[in-house]
């Protein structure tokens, strides 16, 4: 299922611009969106998602443009969306919430409900957990839990926004696991601010800033624009002055900088390989250079 | 609208508090009118009536047991949104509109239940001592006629009301305005109390069951020095269905203004 979104601006009461003029294709299977806190992220996927009107713009998702009633209705009947902020109601079990939303996306018949959750539960394995009540669950299994519900009418779109945040190793590995099995013919856009979650899921992604497209294409390609621009540096003195320092490591005597930028650091710099995390890291030290220009002269 | 009728009156009717709350308040209700509880007479005679007693087991049960019911409902539309419910709801193809509704319906029906329980358990047990089962059958009229639509606006106002304000103030303020728009007297101070906009009304049992009680006297109709005397014809049938469609209306107003509120507000 395709989205194209042209031209889609959404400002909030206050002036307050989330989304300035974004346009974006997505293909079917696991698509990742990068972006800084406060990037719109959130925003695109609560549009796709049917839950806020854009201020301008269209968005068709599957050919039906999300903007009119009848699209959106169209689109929610093929939706599945886990929020950033996924809530339950604590007093219900596992099995019980996952049934009233099944009903509310309107899985009317109660032996396809009850199959359908049970095909669910062993996906997600909560299937032992089912009949306890959401309130005693840990941040893991509730996720689990949501991506059960927005699984639930089999949908053809599924919009994921930052599905691993505050989890711990395991559980982010075992949701990312789940997602990209997921993916299949499916559409999956995974919006996260944790750059591994994308390398490790999707082919492809865009990087949202301040609320526009600064990038679009594959991963591979948002990691060559740290092509040659990534350095190791050992020093037991101050940190290299210039570049973005992406992670340091004690090493001996010293400290082993992995540093972002243009030329080398410091003159015993080590040209090192790039990641997908460096190549977010070059875009967005660019950024500020690259105001006002396209997103195709950027990426 | 049905799966959230039946799954919010699921979740509201197995809340503990609930029953808690009611059951406190009932004993303090009891605490409060003693023998006129026990006996159903408010020293107006027709304890021994079917109708009349009903109808003053209404009265009573009317007095406190609307403030509960209101204050139990006042978190039920912000919750989704306190829990971080409302973005899962809202994504779903089920229409806003439909789930307000189904949401409204269902919390109320679950929120009288105990009110109901307290109010037929008293016909029950009135009709065990005095062996008229007539009054079981007047019960339910009083309860459907003239209980259910004030309930219904009660309800309209206290799920919506906390769109506006933090639930706690709301149920200050709506246990303020249950004092004063429905409890004092009309010759206190200008107030909805016995008026057409009254929720708790005598115009379904003088207006549309015909009470006549046995000291002959109404509280429907004009109240002498009373201001806003406009507002409380004399009770006949008309009147008791004008306040029961008033009642309803009212209802539908209120839910349709917390409709465009939270449209406003989501955009």
């Amino acid at each position: 299922m395709r989205i194209q979104i042209s031209g889609l601006s959404k400002t909030y009461k206050g002036g307050v611009h989330a989304l300035a003029g974004l346009d974006l294709d997505v293909p079917t299977g696991m698509y990742g969106l990068l972006g800084s806190n406060g990037a719109g992220k959130t925003t695109l996927m609560r549009i796709l998602a049917g839950i806020l009107k854009p201020t301008s713009g269209t968005v068709r998702v599957g050919g039906h443009d999300i903007t009119t009633p009848d699209g959106r209705l169209a689109v929610q009947r093929t939706l599945g969306y886990l929020p950033q902020d996924l809530g339950v109601y604590p007093d219900l079990t596992a099995r019980r919430f996952l049934d009233y939303i099944a009903l509310l996306k309107g899985l009317d018949s109660r032996p396809t409900r009850r199959r359908r959750i049970g095909e669910l539960l062993e996906v997600v394995a909560l299937t032992e957990h089912a009949d306890r009540r959401l309130k005693g669950f840990s941040g893991g299994m509730l996720r689990r839990v949501g991506v059960a519900q927005a699984l639930l009418a089999d949908p053809r779109l599924l919009v994921v926004d930052e599905p691993t945040t505050g989890l711990d190793p395991e559980e982010r590995i075992r949701l990312r696991t789940l997602l990209s099995q997921l993916a299949g013919d499916r559409t999956v856009l995974l919006s996260t601010h944790i750059v591994d979650d994308v390398a490790q899921t999707s082919r492809s992604v865009a990087v949202l800033a301040k609320g526009r497209l600064v990038f679009q294409g594959k991963v591979g390609e948002l990691t060559a624009l740290a092509g040659r621009r990534v350095w190791n540096v050992t020093t037991s003195g101050p940190p290299p002055a210039s570049g973005r320092i992406v992670s340091a490591l004690p090493d001996g005597a010293g400290t082993r900088y992995r540093v972002v930028a243009p030329e080398p650091p410091a003159p015993h710099a080590q040209p090192a390989e790039p990641t997908l995390e460096d190549g977010y890291l070059a875009l967005m030290e660019e950024l500020p250079l690259k105001r006002g220009q396209s997103r195709e002269s950027i990426a | 609208m049905i799966a959230a009728l039946c799954y919010e009156f699921r979740m509201q009717v197995r809340r503990p508090v609930l029953w808690v709350v009611y059951g406190l308040t009932l004993a303090a209700l009891i605490a409060t009118f003693g023998e006129s509880y026990t006996m159903l007479d408010l020293g107006r005679g027709g304890g021994h009536d079917p109708k009349a007693a009903m109808v003053t087991s209404a009265t009573i049960t009317m007095t406190l047991l609307p403030i509960v019911y209101g204050c139990m409902l006042a978190d039920r539309l912000v919750r989704d949104r306190r829990l971080g419910v409302a973005a899962i709801l809202d994504a779903t193809p089920s229409g806003r509109t439909g789930r307000l509704i189904g949401k409204y319906l269902g919390t109320c029906a679950a929120t009288a239940t105990p009110f109901a329980v307290a109010y037929f358990g008293r016909a029950v047990v009135w009709v065990i001592m005095e062996g008229r089962p007539a009054a079981l059958g007047w019960s339910a009229l009083m309860f459907l006629l003239g209980i259910v639509p004030g309930l219904l606006f009660l309800g309209a106002l206290s799920v919506a009301g906390p769109l506006l304000m933090p639930p706690l103030l709301f149920r200050v303020l709506f246990a303020g305005y249950w004092v004063w728009g429905n409890l004092i007297p009309a010759t206190m101070m200008p107030t909805l109390s016995h008026t057409v906009f009254a929720a708790d009304s005598d115009y379904v049992p003088y207006g549309l069951l015909r009470l006549r009680m046995p000291d002959g006297m109404s509280t429907t109709g004009p109240w002498p020095g009373a201001s806003l005397n406009l507002l409380r014809p004399v009770a006949t049938p008309s009147v008791a269905l004008l306040w029961i469609g008033l009642m309803v209306a009212l209802a539908a107003a209120v839910l349709s203004l917390a409709r465009l509120h939270t449209a406003l507000t989501e955009s």
